[in-house]
């Protein structure tokens, strides 16, 4: 099958499970209703006679919402992951690997300590505080790291990642001792979930991720020249220094926003990637945009199990996603490289 | 210099190049014509891969200047410098599984534009290229799989894909054992012969260390000592014993055999 092939399909079962799963629920409603529902309110179209308003309630304020964060953040994570691990030419490379993690965390459990009310905690105060604090844990990682070229830099760059993300992980444990009665709502951000997402706080991290998801998808010459690394990125044309600056700046645009909207949601972009390049090859310019499709899927399959069974999503990415990637290692002895 | 090129397609003036602090190339001047086949050799450190760097702009002059199809260098963008010169590298490795064609078409990137992946038109270019190379059996292959000779066909491939009339490579024979080095030389020399976009037959600059090579295929040989061209003329006249033990530092009687 083709790559357009490939992608156009996924991209329809992203649509069906989409409507699938904002009807799947406490109560059910049939996927034409949901259609006729969302027809109705966002487009004001003449459908949805004698649908009851509880039902559009339930699908405009509470699921809709739900499902397309699920779907950004999953969209997001998954992108930046594969542009991570072809920058940094490193399978093991997922959107957390420049600090993003630890610093939103940090952000988070120090906004969970002020006494944030009313106003402020409606509009996402605790988003906030993680999406300015996972932009300054990747501004210190490449501050320190330095953005020169060659493989001696990636290796710097990841080990400059690695302490920095255990020198904020310090913080966040000194912060969660210190922080009493909070310490539920802080552990809950830190295992990732999309409950009670509203639309103002997802219009807020939908845009930024849309906008850097978009952009960096259409990085992928730049990001298929390294491929070859940086002396061969130079001779395919690219310059190397500014398209990394660009790639970096975009990737940690839309993990911040992820990590605010949704917590430290893990898996889904290390393993995403991974299984685009087994439908696709390792070209970016296929795989980037088939992570997105793929990173939505997988995340908003995982949310609908999470709100059925009433734990973090993150707890589900994790449960399928690490025996997926023991999968993919034991593949790669049988043929398929990591 | 070669006086008898109609004109100049890569070429250095006076070139010197600063890293790190230390000045590797200095007063390094050359003339390469279109359709040469130029053995760069030297010693270890002595700047041949900065000289091929320098060549092909992936590092700056720090004074004098370097010729690229009868323009200064500094002038050309980076995918102008693509589409005229291909640099193949010894040591091609790769984070991800990758098939041969997969890799070949990424040579194409100078020559594309948007964000769309390699199109029909790049898929047929790759395919000639590795057609070219002989290695039509391996397109399917995974690069990581592929033995040392296998890898620099691939390699040699990827260059051929960007259609550039100037064809560079560093140590192509690196690694290889003795019937390989053969067939990477026999390659070169036929490839030499094709017909480039520019019209002109292809220019051809590679780093060796295998003397014996670059006697049998090559017409042309730049010495490169202490970071600067020791010597630049026919095989016979630049390989000669006295300036093979001054160079590599070697006794004169065993460079005599050499």
């Amino acid at each position: 099958m083709g790559v357009r092939r490939i992608t156009i399909l996924s991209l329809a079962a992203l649509a069906l499970v989409a409507v699938g799963a904002i009807g799947f629920g406490v109560a059910n409603i049939a996927p034409l209703d949901v259609l006729a529902i969302i027809g109705k309110s966002l487009f004001g179209l003449p459908v949805g006679e004698g649908i009851s308003a509880g039902a559009t309630s339930i699908v405009m304020e509470i699921r809709l919402p739900r499902i397309l964060a699920a779907i950004a953040v999953g969209a997001a994570l998954a992108t930046s992951g594969a542009a991570f691990q072809s920058l940094l030419r490193n399978p093991l490379a997922d959107p957390y690997v420049l600090g993003t993690s630890s610093g939103a965390a940090l952000g988070a459990a120090i906004a969970f300590l002020l006494p944030l009310t009313g106003i402020a905690w409606e509009l996402g105060g605790v988003q906030l505080a993680a999406f300015v604090g996972a932009l300054a844990s990747v501004a210190l990682v490449w501050r320190i790291a330095g953005v020169g070229s060659g493989e001696e830099r990636i290796a710097s760059v990841l080990l400059v990642g690695y302490a920095v993300a255990s020198l904020l992980a310090a913080a966040l444990s000194l912060v969660m001792l210190a922080s009493g009665a909070n310490l539920r709502a802080i552990f809950g951000f830190l295992l990732g979930g999309l409950d009670g997402v509203t639309w103002p706080r997802l219009a807020a991290a939908a845009v930024p991720i849309a906008l850097a998801t978009f952009l960096l998808a259409r990085r992928g010459r730049a990001l298929a020249a390294f491929l070859l690394g940086d002396e061969g990125a130079t001779h395919l044309g690219i310059d190397v220094r500014r398209e990394r600056r660009i790639a970096v700046a975009l990737a940690t645009l839309a993990t911040a926003s992820a990590v605010a909207l949704a917590g430290l949601v893990g898996f889904v972009g290390l393993v995403v990637p991974h299984l685009a390049r087994l439908a696709v090859g390792s070209d970016p310019r296929a795989v980037l945009p088939l992570s997105a499709i793929g990173g939505a899927l997988l995340l908003l399959l995982a949310d609908t199990v999470a709100r059925t069974i009433g734990v973090p999503v993150g707890v589900i990415t994790a449960l399928i996603g690490a025996p997926f990637l023991l999968w993919l290692l034991h593949r790669a002895r049988a043929g398929y490289a990591l | 210099m070669n006086e008898t090129a109609p004109y100049e397609l890569l070429g250095a003036r006076n070139l010197q190049v600063d890293l790190g602090g230390a000045t590797i190339l200095r007063n390094v001047s050359l003339s390469i014509g279109p359709g040469e086949r130029v053995a760069i050799v030297g010693p270890n450190g002595a700047g041949k891969t900065t000289l091929m760097r320098a060549l092909s702009g992936a590092v700056p002059a720090t004074s004098g200047e370097v010729i690229l199809c009868t323009e200064p260098i500094q002038r050309l963008s980076r995918e102008t410098i693509a589409r005229s010169i291909a640099v193949v590298s010894s040591d091609i490795t790769l984070p991800f599984a990758t098939r041969v064609e997969d890799l070949v078409a990424l040579g194409r990137i100078p020559h594309g534009r948007g964000p769309a992946g390699p199109s029909a038109h790049d898929r047929e270019r790759a395919t000639a290229a590795i057609e070219r190379v002989g290695a039509t059996h391996l397109q399917h292959r995974d690069v990581r799989t592929l033995s040392a000779g296998e890898r620099q066909l691939a390699a040699i491939a990827l260059g051929l894909a960007q259609e550039t009339p100037i064809l560079a490579l560093d140590e192509p024979t690196a690694h290889l054992d003795l019937r390989h080095r053969m067939e990477i030389a026999d390659l070169l020399t036929s490839l030499a012969g094709d017909e480039t976009i520019m019209k002109t037959k292809r220019t051809i600059v590679a780093i060796f260390h295998e003397l014996d090579i670059v006697r049998d295929g090559f017409s042309r040989v730049i010495l490169v000592s202490n970071g600067t061209v020791a010597a630049d003329g026919t095989p016979a006249e630049v390989l000669t014993a006295e300036r093979i033990s001054g160079a590599w530092g070697i006794p004169l009687e065993r460079a005599a055999r050499l």
